[in-house]
């Protein structure tokens, strides 16, 4: 069998054993609050039908493409100043490593205080949750660039803003677009979380809200397969930016 | 570097076009039809939940007479966000449905607000797995009891029941759950009871494996779970408006029970409008029986008031520094022998 | 100065490079009381054992480390730094991965016109045999031919002293000999100084006017060999050999069979 054709059939096999499973699963154990995965079907085409699956995917996505952007926008240059200038280095680190560890869940009550139950607060969560892999990245990206790339950069009168343009930013490039990568797996991991404030749409809201309707459980693993489903196509698009010339040398042979 | 603009171009569009589909989607940016925000509106917290169902019927019936309301009702998951909305975000959401005991707490730690007016009557039962063999309330000695939350009333009416029969909390197990995942808990055999304000404890009923130990009306009548409570720069700054808003929900009240059909008729709209709850669960927690829940005899009154706040000193939630003339104020509230319920009939 | 008959370049007077020991007060010496001359123009080669401090050296003369004591002077000042007149050749390989043949070498010409700049670029393509590749990214491309873009880089940016750190280390043995073979056409062609370091005495003797041999243990020059075989060079000739056999009998090694003296 050709090698391509492989790549689609065993995932695919995977997923047909895995759906196989779980319906006998729920069917032996007798439980009708789990549902089968042709109840969450089910539910997934009532939600279409109500025109409330787009709207919460859509709610879902903007609020992580902001909370995302911005958490690059920000993210990027601090950690490729922070890899840079020592001094920023040692003032910022502890700080920067003391806030990571924090879950967003943990921020959900600062989110209310500051900014309400409008898009702002699951935004700021978001941004919370990527922007310090996304920082960290950049800075390991600096510091652990090769030396010999900055000494050719010198030699060649390269100093200041230039340097940084021309040289310190697409060497660290490769390893940046990797801490992106990660961060927006997490940031598409906390959407669920971040929408556990009073926001009315989104894909954690569809959990959260099926949670109150009563016995909808087909709605809650729906609401967790569109994510998951989601998530991979995030992951695909993001691995697209890996095959760009510019950044391909760092990631070795594949 | 072709790299860097492709991806910005890339990058500018999608934002656009998600921010653009997010607005017209969920925001409602282009839909001409939608009310013009000229006038400020006051939000008005709740929770899908049987106790404050008088929030979401005063807001249709509102808007159904007279094409809009000044409040906007903003619906909440859970308690700890609701609070956090209240007491952090005044201006935005300066009047909520919350729990009594937690209305006091939070007027004992300096919170400035008050309980202008009740939110029901009742609506509350202590639920137990139909084979668990518990059928009184000695029974529950050792067992695992789910509760709202610390500051739930529901609390204080299982230890009430307790110390009638010479228990108390150390003789039970207390865990704190939100009461959407009360049913499922109680379904797999997680707790051995589960108490909540309704629809929940109805949900377990009409599943088939919840058993109701005994109704809050019948061990604690005129039983309070919910309240609707104030800060005090609106009642400072807005008088008319929070007396529109607590004669709207007296009204509503009454207009509830005025009849069978007004019942499955909230029902209905609030299900669907509100609570997006299937409205046969809604239907059969406000008929079955009637006076499950009721939303007659609304205004705060010093005695009941007094004996939560003696309950929950007693229970160890309360501190007892915070009094009824401290954290009520009943000027608002109309006298329920004279409210009257609205001509009002939903359009069928 | 001494040897006034030709135009220094590179001069290197008593260069101390220690650092301090484990125990506390001692130091050890990279360097000891280097001293060196590269005349204009010149192809010099300083060969010696691994650890020897031979990259040391040409990482102090390059101006990217600071020598403990002494004097360095490069084109008639004190060494300050990397300047963009003396290309550094790095044995790792410094072409940037993230930019294309062309792109690479026109790096040091940013400041020229655009019609300049792509007239030397393709001029020095075709010198060192990349035509065709120009689009192409570093990883597309050998070992050989990467160092070769590096070359051209540096020639490129109009460098008068090229500092080679064991460049032709990482290739293989037959794109060495070729490699050997373009640089002295283009060293020819070009007028360049170049201060060259390598191990391997034979690439020093067939590339090198004056082969430096360093040693380890004191660390510094032991000896000058002048290697007067006319290009381009007979590598079985007498004189070639002689000379080899001389740089491995200062390294205390017998040419022939190895072995400690």
């Amino acid at each position: 069998m050709n090698r391509r054709l492989l790549h689609i059939i065993l995932p695919l096999a995977t997923a047909v054993l895995f759906l196989v499973g779980w319906h006998t699963a729920v069917k032996m154990s007798g439980s009708d609050i789990f549902p089968t995965p042709y109840e969450v079907l089910r539910g997934l085409g009532e939600l279409a039908r109500q025109g409330l699956l787009l709207k919460y995917i859509v709610a879902s996505l903007f609020r992580v493409s902001w909370g995302f952007g911005l958490a690059v926008i920000v993210g990027v240059p601090l950690g490729l100043v922070l890899g840079w200038f020592r001094p920023a280095y040692a003032a910022l680190n502890p700080f920067i490593q003391i806030l990571r560890p924090i879950s967003p869940i943990a921020w959900i009550p600062v989110a209310i205080l500051w900014f309400g139950v409008k898009d702002t607060a699951p935004v700021f969560l978001i941004f919370l949750a990527s922007v310090f892999p996304i920082t960290v990245s950049a800075m390991a990206a600096v510091q652990n660039m090769q030396q010999v790339y900055l000494r050719a950069a010198q030699n060649f009168g390269l100093s200041g803003f230039p340097l940084f343009r021309r040289v310190i930013f697409p060497a660290a490039l490769p390893q940046v677009i990797t801490g992106i990568r990660i961060a927006l797996g997490v940031a598409w991991l906390v959407v669920v979380a971040a929408e556990m404030i009073a926001v009315n749409s989104g894909l954690g809201y569809l959990i959260i809200d099926a949670r109150n309707a009563g016995k909808r459980y087909d709605l809650v693993v729906a609401g967790m397969v569109m994510i998951g489903l989601i998530g991979l196509v995030l992951d695909l698009l993001v691995r697209r930016l890996e095959k760009f010339d510019e950044v391909r040398w760092g990631y070795g042979q594949r | 570097m072709k790299f860097g603009r492709t991806i910005l171009i890339v990058i500018s569009l999608w934002i656009a076009v998600i921010t653009v589909l997010h607005g017209a989607l969920n925001l409602r940016w282009f839909d001409k039809k939608a009310e013009v925000g000229t006038t400020k509106t006051f939000g008005v917290g709740f929770l899908p939940v049987t106790c404050h169902l008088t929030c979401p019927v005063t807001h249709f019936i509102n808007k159904e007479m007279e094409g809009r309301d000044m409040f906007q009702p903003m619906r909440f998951s859970g308690w700890p966000e609701l609070k956090e909305m209240f007491i952090g975000r005044s201006k935005d959401m300066p009047a909520s449905f919350i729990l009594a005991p937690m209305a006091i707490a939070l007027r004992e730690q300096g919170v400035k607000i008050k309980i202008v007016h009740l939110g029901h009557r009742d609506g509350s039962a202590v639920v137990v797995h139909k084979d668990s063999g518990i059928f009184q309330t000695a029974d529950l000695r050792g067992k695992t009891i789910a509760v709202p939350g610390r500051y739930a009333n529901q609390r204080l009416i299982i230890f009430r029941e307790l110390k009638k029969v010479g228990m108390n909390f150390d003789d039970v197990k207390i865990v704190e759950m939100p009461p959407p995942d009360m049913p499922a808990a109680l379904q797999s055999r997680a707790v051995d009871a589960i108490t909540s304000g309704e629809p929940f404890m109805g949900q377990a009923e009409l599943d088939g494996y919840g058993r109701t130990l005994w109704q809050a009306k019948d061990v604690w009548p005129g039983f309070i779970s919910c309240v609707l409570a104030v800060h005090e720069d609106a009642i400072r700054d807005h008088r008319a408006e929070i007396q529109r808003l607590v004669n709207g929900i007296a009204a509503s009240g009454k207009w509830i029970d005025q009849s069978m059909a007004h019942r499955m008729d909230a029902a209905q709209f609030v299900a669907a409008n509100y609570y997006n709850q299937n409205p046969r669960l809604l239907s059969y927690v406000l008929a079955k029986p009637p006076d499950r829940v009721t939303y007659s005899r609304l205004k705060p009154l010093r005695a009941e008031f007094e004996e939560i706040e003696r309950l929950g000193k007693e229970a160890g939630i309360l501190q007892g520094t915070a009094h009824f003339e401290d954290y009520v104020d009943d000027t608002f509230a109309p006298d329920p022998m004279v409210v009257q319920a609205p001509h009002f009939e939903v359009k069928k | 100065m001494d040897n006034a008959d030709m135009e220094k370049t590179i001069t290197v007077r008593d260069c101390w490079m220690s650092f301090p020991g484990k125990q506390s007060g001692s130091e050890i010496h990279v360097l000891e009381r280097v001293s060196l001359d590269v005349a204009k123009g010149e192809f010099v080669c300083i060969v010696g054992p691994s650890g020897c401090g031979k990259s040391t050296l040409l990482n102090i003369v390059g101006g990217f480390l600071k020598e403990t004591r002494g004097e360095v002077l490069v084109e008639g000042a004190p060494v300050d730094g990397p300047d963009p007149g003396r290309i550094f050749v790095f044995q790792e390989n410094g072409v940037f991965p993230w930019l294309t043949v062309e792109q690479n070498i026109g790096f040091g010409l940013l400041s020229r016109p655009v019609a300049e700049r792509e007239e030397r670029v393709k001029h020095y393509i075709a010198m060192v045999g990349l035509a065709g590749f120009e689009k192409s990214y570093p990883r597309e491309l050998s070992g050989g031919m990467r160092q070769r873009v590096e070359i051209a880089r540096a020639l490129a940016a109009d460098a008068r002293v090229l500092y080679m750190d064991e460049p032709f280390g990482a290739l293989d043995f037959l794109t060495r000999l070729k490699m050997r073979a373009d640089l002295i056409r283009i060293w020819q062609a070009e007028k360049k100084t170049i201060l060259f370091v390598t191990h391997d005495i034979e690439e020093a003797v067939q590339l090198a006017d004056r082969v430096l041999v360093m040693t380890k243990r004191p660390a510094t020059i032991a000896e000058e060999v002048r290697i007067t075989v006319p290009r381009p060079r007979d590598l079985d000739s007498p004189d070639y050999l002689a000379a080899r056999d001389r740089i491995f009998a200062i390294m205390g090694m017998d040419a022939h069979g190895g072995g400690a003296v």
